[in-house]
């Protein structure tokens, strides 16, 4: 760039782009100026005065995160006046600030600690005693300790323009001044913790670590939520093999360090006392516990028997387990078991959006482009609830890039505050609704589409004839519930299409029964299940089918099972997931549960014992088969390997799929919804908004009056 | 909620005095006049001027919090506000208060059992040319002795026994 | 005969016998018997002190105030445990011996001070290096070096303390 400015800081000459904040271009500079209240990404608010930086010319220290840097200015940040400030803010912010670093869960990953240990005195002048106020509960999930508050207002802004839901504020003045919550005693909001994390002290401390135990004194492991679709990385801090929190401070991953209640205080599922820890085999008509080697030679032996008489099997795969498990999963279906009766339950038309896409390239949008695309719209989905991180992006954007927003729902939505238009439509009626934004959409510059499960089959025809009228770039974003919803159907865990979208007539083989067939059937033999719970909704209509089910806990379906085999979860076993834009990123195995087994070692054993051979069940050698075979895999091994997320790039040309729109229906999760996983997590279910409610957002009368003007 | 149609006509007028999109400007005077209608902030007030000025209640709070005027419990018929700041308390502001509070039988913002008056000791009000001085409601009395206190609050008394007669 | 021997430079009374050739045999026994009086001087002095030597395993051992022996967690002043469950000791051990599992007090069931105590205190006594490290990083001087020393023991699984071996007693101070 040839407009730079030059300025001089600390002697060096330094150039930054110019309007830079002093505090960032010092950064980039390599020179760190303190500051509590200075958040990269959200306003700013010059409250705590620790970035006060000595500019020549001017008469008074000046703070560095509201002044821009400008062309010949000449800043000092190591002159004893500085220092001198810097240590006289640490005392004032010490005045209150009780010294129990001992107790407080903060210590150790303090900034205030840390401040005071580099720039601070040793001992403070006050001799007054300190106030002293008793620490507030406001929700499961939060806990208020005014005293330890220094009000820089990050709680308050990542709150309010992070999450848009603004459940934080600030009551009364001077030293009494402290954070409220929006209930007067407690808290009504997303409970995703963000206030928590972004606390630079202990005021705010999270419900589920309080007390546990201290960051040293953790591993902390990178792996990937396993709720909902969006892929965010989480740290699991995890302590003799059992997680204690979750959070993603180092902001590494696609979501920085953006986490929902699911992601931060959903992890507690895994250590759930309900948990499956030895394999359950159905004698005498009661399940009753057996060892392993029982269990795997009954489940070999009846697979293989059934098998040979030629009789009937039906697979129904997960929306949960890693890509390695689908892949190994379809071929232990159509190899070892010799059945092409495979489904999963399908959340969103995938199959069908690629399909209408042969010919476009870089029609998928990845969630790196929600925060750069100039425009999205969004069908039929409550983005807020259903797909958090998703709504994060596209907030940020609006907030950064004032991106346009436009929204077609079935009733009111978080995004409705700052969209540039919005709309109610009945679902299925998302298409005609559409038709009335055209003038806006083609006067964008590109756009992105994200839509629900109520665009699927001819719509999604439809949606993609209607983006390619509009004369600009656009891309999709199918919108799936699961961690890995994506690639189950990327892995070919569907009757009609092998990985990589290939027909199975490709392969000289006929589809088979879909997830509803398989359920209805009356002569299935035998029925095998991973990590699903299809019995929660429709019952097997086989009575006499043998069935097989490997999941965490003894769902409806396990129950009905003959034999259920302890799956270890996605935080305890390695792997990849794609994510709702099928970004491909690694899960590393943090927690252990004694008697769990991964459910790739699960079918490598079952095969085994059925004396068939479907290759090494290592996650490691089926990953490097599915970068081989399946198209659109052969993502950059470095880039997921170091945890970061590749994006797929999945056929381009005609998938010849068996249009089932009628199979394709969302959950419907709220934030503190998830399927079968998140009835077991006690945290979720214990916070007053479970379980949550969409298109559940107030309407405001401003609202009223913009859709008036819409429609 | 409703309110007089006088003070839906001032809310009316007050949301299109701003800017567009500033509506949150008329949060104070909203909930200043509400006050004066009221008597106190409610809960439903602080719902109602949120919904109105499109922001959320926990940014009313914060308002309500940092400004003393407003109250968030119901007070007295008449706000009874003694300056003890420098100016009047060398005048005598602060043997002032303590009469009043004899007089009253309430201390710092306390209400008399008849739910007359609440009397409040405060920081300066502006009246130091004339100290000691004391605000009842909106009004300004200058130079109050014990003795001139007394017959304020006696015709205060005398005018809320008139009111009930009739 | 004996080596000749020297006496110094002064030629002492039992020289002087020696010279009188008569009293010479007489001399010799002397000077033995003055000899053994000299070698034997610090023995006979200290026979009337009291012995400093101890008399452990019959008679407890007497230590330094300053010994580190196996730790004691202290309470404080109405009976609850000092510790708060910092981890700092952990943190400072050099040999990673400590292992602390921390707990919330609640108003039924108050065990510290502070808002946290330790559920679990252990100490490897198999890596503990009496190094002292952990008694300096307490805030709260929970952690003491008491003066137990009788550690060993053939059976390494039982060389680790829980924190009831190591707490002391209530009333004792």
């Amino acid at each position: 760039m040839a407009d730079l400015v030059t300025f001089t800081i600390d002697g060096r000459q330094v150039q930054a782009a110019p309007r830079t904040l002093l505090i960032t271009a010092a950064k980039q500079a390599g020179i760190e100026i303190p500051a509590f209240c200075y958040y990269d990404g959200f306003s700013l608010q010059a409250a705590c005065r620790m970035c006060l930086v000595e500019i020549e010319k001017t008469p008074k220290l000046q703070v560095a995160c509201t002044t821009p840097v400008t062309e010949g200015m000449v800043v000092r940040t190591d002159s004893p006046q500085v220092a001198a400030a810097r240590k006289g803010m640490l005392e004032l912010l010490l005045t209150n600030h009780p010294l129990d670093c001992p107790v407080c869960d903060k210590g150790g990953e303090c900034e205030l600690q840390d401040m005071v240990f580099r720039y601070g005195a040793g001992e403070s002048r006050f001799v007054e005693t300190k106030q002293h106020v008793d620490e507030r509960q406001w929700s499961p999930v939060v806990f208020y300790d005014k005293p330890r508050c220094i009000l820089c207002y990050r709680c308050v802004r990542v709150c309010d323009e992070g999450l848009g839901v603004g459940a934080l504020g600030v009551g009364d003045r001077g030293s009494a001044s402290e954070i409220i919550p929006n209930r007067g005693d407690h808290l009504e909001c997303d409970e995703c913790g963000a206030c928590i994390d972004i606390c630079p002290v202990g005021a705010l401390t999270s419900g589920t670590y309080r007390y546990q135990t201290r960051p040293w004194e953790m591993d902390h492991v990178g792996t990937i939520c396993t709720f909902c679709s969006n892929g965010c990385k989480t740290t699991l801090g995890v302590r003799n093999g059992e997680i204690t929190r979750a959070n993603n401070r180092d902001k590494s991953g696609v979501n920085g360090e953006f986490l929902c209640v699911k992601g931060r205080y959903g992890f507690d599922f895994n250590h759930h006392p309900e948990r499956l820890t030895a394999p359950l085999v159905r004698v005498n008509g009661k399940l009753a516990p057996a060892s392993w080697a029982q269990a795997l030679a009954t489940v070999g032996k009846k697979f293989a028997e059934v098998k040979q008489r030629g009789g009937k099997f039906g697979v129904i795969g997960s929306n949960h387990t890693t890509n390695e498990e689908n892949y190994y999963l379809q071929n232990f279906a159509r190899q070892a078991l010799g059945t092409s009766n495979i489904d999963h339950r399908r959340t969103g038309d995938v199959a069908t959006l690629i399909d209408a896409l042969h010919g476009h390239a870089g029609a998928l949008a990845t969630t790196a482009d929600l925060y750069t695309t100039p425009a999205a719209l969004i069908i039929g989905s409550d983005l807020s609830q259903q797909h958090p991180f998703l709504a994060w992006q596209l907030r940020a954007n609006f907030r950064h890039h004032q991106a346009k927003v436009f929204a077609i729902t079935s009733g009111p939505i978080r995004e409705d505050r700052y969209a540039a238009k919005t709309m109610r439509a009945a679902e299925g009626e998302e298409l005609t609704a559409v038709e009335s934004f055209r003038e806006h959409l083609a006067q964008q510059k590109s756009l992105v589409i994200l839509f629900g499960d109520s665009i699927k089959g001819d719509a999604v025809r439809k949606l993609v004839a209607f983006g390619d009228s509009l004369g600009i770039p656009v891309s999709y974003v199918p919108l799936v519930d699961y961690s890995n919803s994506r690639g189950a159907s990327d892995m070919g865990v569907l009757p009609d299409l092998l990985p990589g979208y290939h027909g199975v007539r490709e392969a000289g083989l006929e589809p088979g029964l879909a997830y509803d067939a398989i359920l209805s059937a009356t002569d299935l033999d035998a029925l095998y299940v991973v990590q699903e719970n299809p019995f929660a909704k429709t019952p097997l209509a086989s009575t006499g089918a043998f069935v097989v089910v490997q999941d965490l806990f003894l769902t409806e379906t396990a129950e009905r099972a003959d034999v259920v085999l302890p799956a270890a979860s996605a935080y305890e076993k390695a792997g990849t997931v794609t994510n709702v834009c099928g970004e491909v990123q690694k899960l590393k195995a943090g927690a252990k549960t004694m008697g769990a087994k991964t459910d790739l070692e699960i079918m490598g054993l079952i095969s085994k014992e059925m004396g068939v051979s479907i290759g090494i069940w290592k996650h490691d050698t089926v990953f490097a088969e599915v970068r081989k075979s399946v198209p659109g895999y052969n993502v950059a091994l470095p880039v997921v390997e170091t945890g970061g997320a590749a994006p797929t790039f999945p056929v381009n040309g005609r998938v010849p799929l068996e249009d089932r729109p009628d199979l394709i229906s969302s959950d419907r999760n709220t934030l503190f919804l998830s399927g079968t996983l998140g009835r077991y997590s006690k945290m979720l279910t214990s916070v007053l908004e479970y379980p949550g409610k969409l298109y559940g957002q107030p309407v405001e009368t401003e609202l009223e009056m913009k859709e008036a003007q819409n429609t | 909620m409703t309110f007089s149609p006088a003070l839906e006509e001032r809310f009316a007028k007050l949301l299109t005095s701003y800017p567009a999109g500033r509506t949150r400007s008329a949060v104070v005077p909203m909930l200043l006049y509400a006050q004066d209608e009221l008597g106190w902030v409610s809960r439903e007030l602080i719902e109602e001027v949120a919904r109105r000025t499109g922001v959320t209640a926990v940014q009313v709070d914060e308002v309500i919090g940092y400004y003393s005027m407003l109250r968030r419990h119901p007070i007295g018929k008449h706000l009874v506000q003694v300056c003890t700041n420098i100016c009047c308390m060398v005048v005598g502001g602060q043997d002032l208060f303590e009469h009043a509070s004899k007089t009253l039988g309430v201390g710092h913002k306390g209400t008399t059992t008849d739910g007359l008056f609440t009397l409040e000791e405060v920081e300066c009000m502006g009246a130091c040319s004339w100290a000691p001085a004391i605000q009842v409601g909106y009004d300004f009395h200058h130079q109050v002795t014990p003795e001139r206190f007394d017959r304020l609050i006696e015709g205060l008394r005398n005018a809320e026994a008139e009111t009930r007669k009739v | 005969m004996p080596p000749a021997r020297s006496h110094g430079r002064f030629p002492g009374f039992v020289t002087l016998l020696r010279y009188t050739g008569r009293m010479a045999k007489l001399g010799e026994v002397l000077d033995s018997a003055v000899a053994i009086a000299r070698g034997m001087t610090v023995t006979f002095k200290e026979m009337l002190n009291p012995p400093i030597t101890e008399e452990y395993p019959d008679a407890p051992p007497i230590f330094e105030e300053r010994f580190r022996g196996a730790h004691v967690l202290e309470r404080d002043e109405n009976g609850l445990e000092k510790c708060v469950a910092c981890f700092l000791c952990a943190a400072a051990c050099p040999v990673q011996c400590i292992y602390i599992e921390a707990a919330e007090n609640t108003d039924q069931v108050r065990i510290s001070g502070g808002e946290r105590y330790a559920q679990v205190y252990n100490i490897d006594y198999n890596r503990c290096i009496f190094c002292g490290y952990c008694v300096e990083a307490c805030p709260t001087d929970a952690i003491t070096h008491g003066h137990g020393f009788e550690l060993a023991s053939a059976d390494t699984s039982a060389l680790v303390m829980r924190k009831e071996d190591m707490l002391r007693p209530l009333g004792a101070a």
